[in-house]
């Protein structure tokens, strides 16, 4: 477990909400002095954030910020060089391969490419993980898929292969897939970023809902405004550094890093 | 054998892995294209000559569907020894384990290193110093060995042309590296290499008439003796050629079809 100073840390990158705020003993996600490098450039650069249950977190920043790698770190989808990665107590960054298996099993990941399996059936897809590693009945598999379809408002397209689809509907199929393993917590890598913009609010919308349930968010996005009106917390990279973390408020309303500034002007 | 192209109308790249255009593109799909050409060609060639010259043409005709069979089953056997072969030393190929990796590499370095040719003289002449095999027997040992290192190059690229997300989202959703491979990357390979592998499977085929050195009676060898007999070259080699052409043609348009088939989950709507 992180011990305490680590935490302090965490919270330390400005998030003076969080202070007052009733919060549970235990992050479900820690990062603590997290540095990573793709040669010799730094990607990661001793980041610190501490995620509790139920929070959605979005994070934003230029493209090569680092938003992405981070997320990725957090299902070691990237090694990191240095620190650690606690998800639900377990350091993911030193476990072995069964033990971060299970971890994974419990952490959602929704690409910004889909990333659904093109020989399989939208059912199959959502069917085959929990059927193979959860060990679930055919049927239970395929009833819990179909409510989840239903939930993100495909349910007539269960038969058809994702090459059918238009990219709204195969990422909203995606979402599903993660979900039906029910993780805690659902990451997003710019999920709407791959697609037309008439698309980008049906998959938005589905975010919302699942917002709404109480799930645990780690988002990276380029869609502002649902990081104003969803986010607990929103996140400022640059250059693989955190240089602000606070709420959406404070961070469009009153930006305090010149870069941010800069970043919001460019964008907004 | 591997060649990489940009597709101009896919984002992807796509690992063309193929040694030349012997199987019928979707495109010749025509009442004209070159490979029915050259089929309706052989085929007319061939019923002409018998019918034309019946006495030396039908006589070659008849001595040598024993040939064709053992052609056939030569080949057959190879083809379910080789694509095993072909599919574990790719896996190997691709393996994180140096010595898996290792022993794999050389394979294909010294198998493709070596003509057909020679190795099959090695396992049946050179080797039978210490063991007695068939001719059978070291004929398909010999070309299973020999496509299994051409045809584990063809998976290997298959395997390396799936998108990267496709193990990244099996991962995150916890699947481990072995079922990620079988659960997923495995099935996805078939259609982009089954074009290569017909294609090796047609290649093995014709590769079969070097067993005629071990005086296995395949098509090549029926021609052979046939033609000692009797002198005539001409004749004889005409017809083995038409022969093992309509074979491959046939053999190729299979292999065509079949792709159609697999490409199922690909079509738009």
């Amino acid at each position: 477990m992180p011990d305490e100073s680590q935490l302090e840390h965490g919270q330390d990158c400005g998030n003076q909400q969080g202070k007052d705020a009733p919060r549970s003993p235990e992050p479900v996600i820690v990062m603590s002095h997290v540095w990573k490098y793709f040669g010799p450039l730094v990607a990661l650069q001793d980041v610190n954030v501490a995620v509790q249950a139920k929070e959605r977190i979005v994070i934003i920043g230029p493209s090569g910020s680092g938003k992405s790698t981070m997320l990725r770190a957090i299902n070691r989808l990237e090694t990191v060089d240095r620190g650690s990665i606690f998800i639900n107590g377990t350091d993911i960054t030193k476990c072995r391969d069964s033990e971060l298996n299970h971890v994974r099993q419990n952490l959602g990941m929704v690409f910004q490419s889909f990333n659904l399996f093109p020989h399989k059936t939208v059912l199959h897809n959502l069917t085959m993980a929990p059927i193979k590693l959860l060990h679930m009945k055919k049927s239970d598999a395929e009833d819990r898929a179909l409510a989840l379809l239903k939930k993100v408002g495909i349910s007539d397209k269960a038969n058809v292969y994702p090459s059918m689809l238009s990219g709204g509907q195969q990422q909203r199929v995606a979402i599903a897939r993660a979900l039906a393993m029910q993780p805690s917590i659902m990451l997003f890598d710019e999920p709407t970023s791959a697609l037309d913009p008439e698309m980008v609010g049906e998959v938005l919308d589905v975010m919302v809902n699942l917002a709404e349930d109480g799930m645990t968010m780690c988002c990276v996005t380029h869609e502002m405004g649902f990081a104003r009106t969803v986010a607990d917390r929103v996140i400022f990279m640059d250059h693989g550094q955190i240089l602000e973390m606070d709420t959406p408020d404070r961070i469009f309303n009153s930006p305090r890093h010149p870069r941010l500034r800069q970043f919001l002007d460019q964008i907004l | 054998m591997a060649e990489e192209i940009k597709d101009p109308e896919s984002k992807g790249n796509i690992v063309l892995v193929t040694e030349g255009p012997s199987i019928p593109s979707p495109e010749g799909r025509r009442i004209v294209s070159a490979w029915s050409i050259a089929l309706f060609g052989a085929i007319a060639t061939l019923f002409t000559l018998c019918a034309v010259w019946p006495e030396p043409y039908l006589d070659v005709v008849a001595f040598l569907p024993d040939g064709i069979l053992t052609t056939f089953e030569v080949t057959a056997l190879s083809i379910c020894c080789a694509v095993p072969m072909g599919l574990i030393t790719g896996l190997g190929r691709i393996s994180r384990n140096t010595f898996i990796n290792l022993t794999a590499s050389t394979y294909v370095e010294i198998i493709r290193g070596i003509p057909l040719l020679v190795q099959i003289f090695y396992i049946y002449y050179a080797l039978s110093k210490f063991l007695q095999v068939s001719s059978l027997t070291s004929a398909v040992v010999a070309i299973s060995f020999c496509y299994g290192a051409y045809m584990g190059e063809v998976f290997r690229a298959g395997i390396h042309a799936i998108p990267k997300g496709q193990t990244e989202a099996a991962r995150s959703l916890g699947f481990n590296r072995f079922q990620t491979m079988f659960y997923v990357i495995l099935p996805q390979p078939w259609r982009t290499i089954l074009p290569p592998v017909g294609n090796e499977c047609i290649a093995m085929l014709k590769d079969t008439s070097l067993v005629s050195v071990m005086a296995m009676p395949d098509l090549m060898q029926r021609g052979r003796s046939f033609a000692a007999k009797t002198y005539l070259y001409f004749e004889t080699y005409t017809i083995i050629a038409l022969i093992y052409l309509i074979i491959t043609l046939v053999l190729s348009k299979g292999v065509s079809i079949m792709e159609s088939k697999l490409n199922y989950y690909d079509r738009k709507k």
